[in-house]
């Protein structure tokens, strides 16, 4: 597990770095595409999805472990990550980037975005001690 | 550097990350800033106050530090191209409650942006139909603050 958080920190490293050169945005792309219809950001997008795709049926090959294959989702988890994921994409487009591209604004000195992520962190907490109680209430 | 090759270097730094460097359970986990984030975050507070908040099994003994990773990286990357500069927040509050919600709306889908798209690649259908409500919730919202710049 320590693998874990070592690899992880390594991982951080590189695509912080990366993104931070790039102007990496995963919702960016599609937000800059129907307003200006550049495809700089897009293209990224883009290619993350197809390289992924390619990538996880190839690592099993040099010694890496295949993924588990995933069961047909039941009906609560569509209707949760149905509102999840429009949340993410609205909100994260009213903040001018995902996530991980206030992590990246917020380490290159812009204040909105620390902002941003004192309130994501606190969003954690504030999930797991108030709404994913209440959201297991209600299914 | 080009969004295009950004993209690429992520995505074999995602499967990486979780195939081959044990960032998993669950599957599809190599990147996630609102998991990673949740993972660090509940870690210490459970630490420092004895509660017991959820985190993943792959950050049960030591937490996940990809965000401080991408801090480090960037920060680095900005000093070095002499982009970095403190620019004071506009409106604090509002960029606050930004955060606790995608945070929120990124832990009720079991990711944020990236890992939705990781999931996709992952071939995981609740990532799909997640990365789907995603892109529906951008359009809208583009259309939405384009009519509210064009007012």
């Amino acid at each position: 597990m320590t693998v874990a958080a070592v690899a992880s920190l390594v991982v951080g490293i590189t695509i912080g770095f990366v993104g931070q050169r790039s102007r990496m945005c995963f919702v960016g792309g599609i937000r800059d595409w129907i307003l200006v219809r550049d495809t700089f950001l897009l293209k990224g997008l883009v290619a993350f999805i197809l390289m992924a795709w390619v990538a996880f049926p190839l690592a099993p090959l040099i010694g890496g472990e295949a993924l588990g294959g995933f069961g047909t989702p039941i009906f609560s988890a569509v209707v949760l990550t149905v509102i999840g994921g429009f949340g993410v994409g609205w909100v994260s487009i009213l903040a001018n980037g995902c996530p991980f591209r206030q992590h990246v604004l917020a380490a290159q000195g812009t204040g909105g975005s620390m902002v941003y992520l004192a309130g994501f962190f606190s969003g954690a907490v504030m999930f797991h001690t108030w709404v994913s109680p209440f959201v297991l209430e209600l299914i | 550097m080009t969004g295009l090759q950004a993209g690429i270097v992520m995505a074999v730094a995602a499967v990486a990350a979780g195939s081959l460097f044990q960032v998993r359970p669950p599957d599809a986990y190599g990147i996630c800033m609102a998991c990673h984030g949740r993972d660090l975050t509940n870690w210490v507070v459970n630490d420092v106050t004895g509660w017991r908040l959820t985190v993943a099994p792959a950050s049960m003994v030591f937490p996940l530090l990809t965000v401080v990773g991408v801090l480090i990286g960037a920060w680095v990357a900005a000093v070095i191209s002499g982009e970095f500069r403190f620019r004071k927040p506009s409106k604090p509050v509002k960029n606050f409650f930004y955060g606790v919600l995608v945070m929120n709306f990124g832990l009720l889908a079991a990711g944020c942006s990236t890992r939705l798209a990781l999931r996709v690649g992952a071939g995981d259908p609740l990532g799909v139909i997640g990365f789907g409500a995603m892109v529906g919730g951008i359009v809208l919202a583009t259309f939405w603050i384009r009519r509210q710049a064009l007012r």
